[in-house]
């Protein structure tokens, strides 16, 4: 890569870790160090939403996606507006106005410690897991395109996000976010508009192509429970999955806890609720241009530098004639992509429509020869490929005009620290506030607790790293891991809901909690085609109806917190 | 709910119908 664009990518690393020090000042105890002392402005804390939730593998994976599928994994988030309105009129108001540093403070206050206690461990054992696999996925694919060791790429990235969350904390996590929100944007932005410029044919025309290959396709109205991505998985599914992970996951609702009061802490999700669609829909349409340029521009046979190299190496005569194959068939299909494009500019209705049954006829053998030349790879590595991770910053590396590499490896390093920084703040939260301070040392002064918090950081950052550099060994542990939190994860906002209805007892959420992990379990083995969204409405739903005939059949004592906030 | 709050619930609304809309738009035009 360029000078200049090291250069760039310098110079972004200085002002985010740079900003992060400076802003270390002031913070004398926990009440600074993780809340702000609830004073940030409602705009910064909805960037800081944003930027946790869009992370590394979102901006490399999620354009891929685009490339290989299309604009119809949209459809995931068109339940998130929705969940912001129904969690600004009811979770919100609740944990701000109870001034709890985790939101399982507030299941203490309502039912009982031991709710808490378990709400807060499967937190900490998930996300501990989850962010080291953040760090784990853009270091793996920085680490073929560049052809450093993975602990070099692990460290580019970890090292400078745990430097800025231990010394500022909360404060420089939620002002890095924000510069890196509108890095990412830019970055997004002016790829986009560079696709545009260098389309070979008119914009109107490729998009007829990039259609005709079933890229525009956006919305799927089919009731099927077993397709990962329609309208109503991503508006029903969708809307208890964001519910949960907005509403009760400690890396969220630690961002909002850092506003100034209810009304800016609403805001704040709001403005995360207008932005996210059109955001992800550009993210997407970035990867269906980039599919646009390849089809009319040669395209490798593999994304990934070491793959080719691996392929090429251990089964030579295979690649040979896949490579042959695929050049043969790319041809033919910008050939006929081209031809649709003429007969369109003339309009030559009929000559259109033929061309693009030409076109989707080489395109199905593209993606056929691609198919096999995967399943090669996937042999060859003996593990998955995930190829379509590598499209993008192939695609940046060897066409986008200079200085574009680094602001795109700058973004790429934006996303997974604001991600990063945002989990290791919570996961230090927690573990000081519902454990060390609530079970270990209870009587510890103001200096104390920073100083352990500043430690808990520290530590939950060297864990995350070290998880990271062994993730390709530690796969199927953070498989397993994933796998347990979609069963838990609407079960947590169960108890959530719960928490929202004055009749609910202790007895009923920690019963109805652990009823519903079993029961999202049990269907996901026994029925395991069902699409993952669907396991977090079945989750909350069997906590409150389980959790709710438990409080009215055993009773208890009322809870210590009203259930209005 | 303060002005602000409203404001920005008005602003979710249009953003999303606008952009539904434009999805929409795009896939008659293009995937048909």
């Amino acid at each position: 890569m360029h000078w200049i664009n090291w250069l760039i990518v310098a110079a972004y690393l200085t002002w985010v870790v740079g900003d992060g020090i400076r802003r270390s000042r002031g913070a004398k105890d926990i009440e600074a160090y993780f809340m702000a002392n609830r004073s940030l402005p409602w705009w910064a804390v909805g960037l800081s939403v944003m930027a946790t939730q869009l992370s590394a593998i979102t901006l490399i994976g999620t354009t891929g996606q685009g490339a290989t599928d299309g604009l119809k994994f949209v459809q995931f988030y068109f339940g998130l507006p929705v969940a912001m309105v129904i969690l600004g009129v009811t979770l919100v108001p609740f944990l701000h106005g109870a001034k709890v540093y985790t939101a399982y403070e507030y299941l203490e206050r309502r039912f009982d410690a031991k709710t808490r206690s378990l709400t807060s461990l499967l937190f900490l054992l998930s996300r501990g897991m989850s962010c080291g696999a953040i760090i784990s996925a853009p270091a793996v694919v920085l680490s073929a395109i560049f052809g450093w060791s993975l602990t070099a790429c692990v460290a580019l990235i970890g090292v400078p996000t745990v430097a800025y969350t231990v010394v500022g904390g909360v404060a420089a996590v939620t002002w890095a976010d924000v510069k890196q929100m509108f890095v990412i944007t830019f970055a997004v932005l002016a790829m986009v508009f560079v696709l545009v410029l260098r389309m070979p044919v008119p914009l109107d025309d490729a998009l007829a192509v990039a259609g005709a290959a079933g890229r525009m396709q956006v919305f799927d109205f089919s009731l099927s429970l077993e397709n990962q991505y329609t309208f109503w998985s991503g508006l029903i599914g969708g809307t208890f999955l964001m519910l949960s992970y907005f509403g009760t996951d400690q890396s969220q609702v630690q961002r909002y806890l850092t506003a100034k009061s209810v009304d800016e802490a609403r805001s704040s999700l709001l403005m995360s609720a207008y932005w996210k669609i059109p955001l992800q829909a550009l993210i997407l349409l970035l990867g269906v241009l980039v599919f646009l340029y390849y089809t009319f521009q040669p395209a490798p046979l593999y994304f990934n530098p070491t793959h080719d190299a691996a392929v090429r190496a251990g089964a030579p005569a295979t690649y040979d004639s896949l490579a042959v194959r695929y050049t043969a068939v790319t041809e033919a299909r910008r050939e006929a992509a081209q031809a649709a494009a003429a007969a369109r500019a003339a309009g030559a209705a009929a000559g259109a429509a033929a061309a693009l049954d030409a076109y989707r006829a080489q395109e199905r053998e593209a993606g056929v020869v691609r198919a096999v030349a995967l399943a090669e790879a996937g042999k060859v590595v003996s593990g998955p490929t995930r190829d379509v991770n590598y499209i993008i910053p192939r695609f940046v590396l060897d066409h986008l005009p200079l200085g574009f590499a680094g602001v795109f490896l700058a973004a790429v390093l934006a996303a997974a620290m604001s991600s990063i920084a945002a989990e290791l703040n919570s996961l230090s939260t927690a573990t000081v506030v519902d454990f060390y301070k609530r079970h270990a040392r209870t009587d510890g002064d103001d200096a104390h607790y920073l100083r352990v918090s500043k430690w808990a950081t520290a530590l939950w950052g060297a864990f995350a790293c070290v998880v990271a550099t062994y993730a390709a060994s530690l796969g199927s542990l953070i498989e397993v891991v994933n796998r347990f939190g979609s069963y838990f994860y609407g079960s947590i906002l169960g108890v959530f809901l719960l928490a929202m209805i004055p009749r609910a007892r202790a007895v009923g959420a920690f019963g109805g909690l652990i009823a519903g992990m079993a029961t999202v379990g049990v269907i996901s083995w026994q029925v395991p085609t069902i699409a993952f969204l669907w396991h977090n409405v079945t989750g909350a739903v069997t906590v409150v109806a389980v959790g709710l005939l438990l409080s009215l059949a055993l009773g208890g004592p009322p809870a210590r917190e009203p259930a209005k906030g | 709910m303060s002005q602000r709050v409203r404001e920005t619930l008005t602003r979710v609304v249009i953003i999303q119908v606008v952009t539904l809309v434009l999805l929409w738009l795009l896939q008659q035009r293009y995937a048909g």
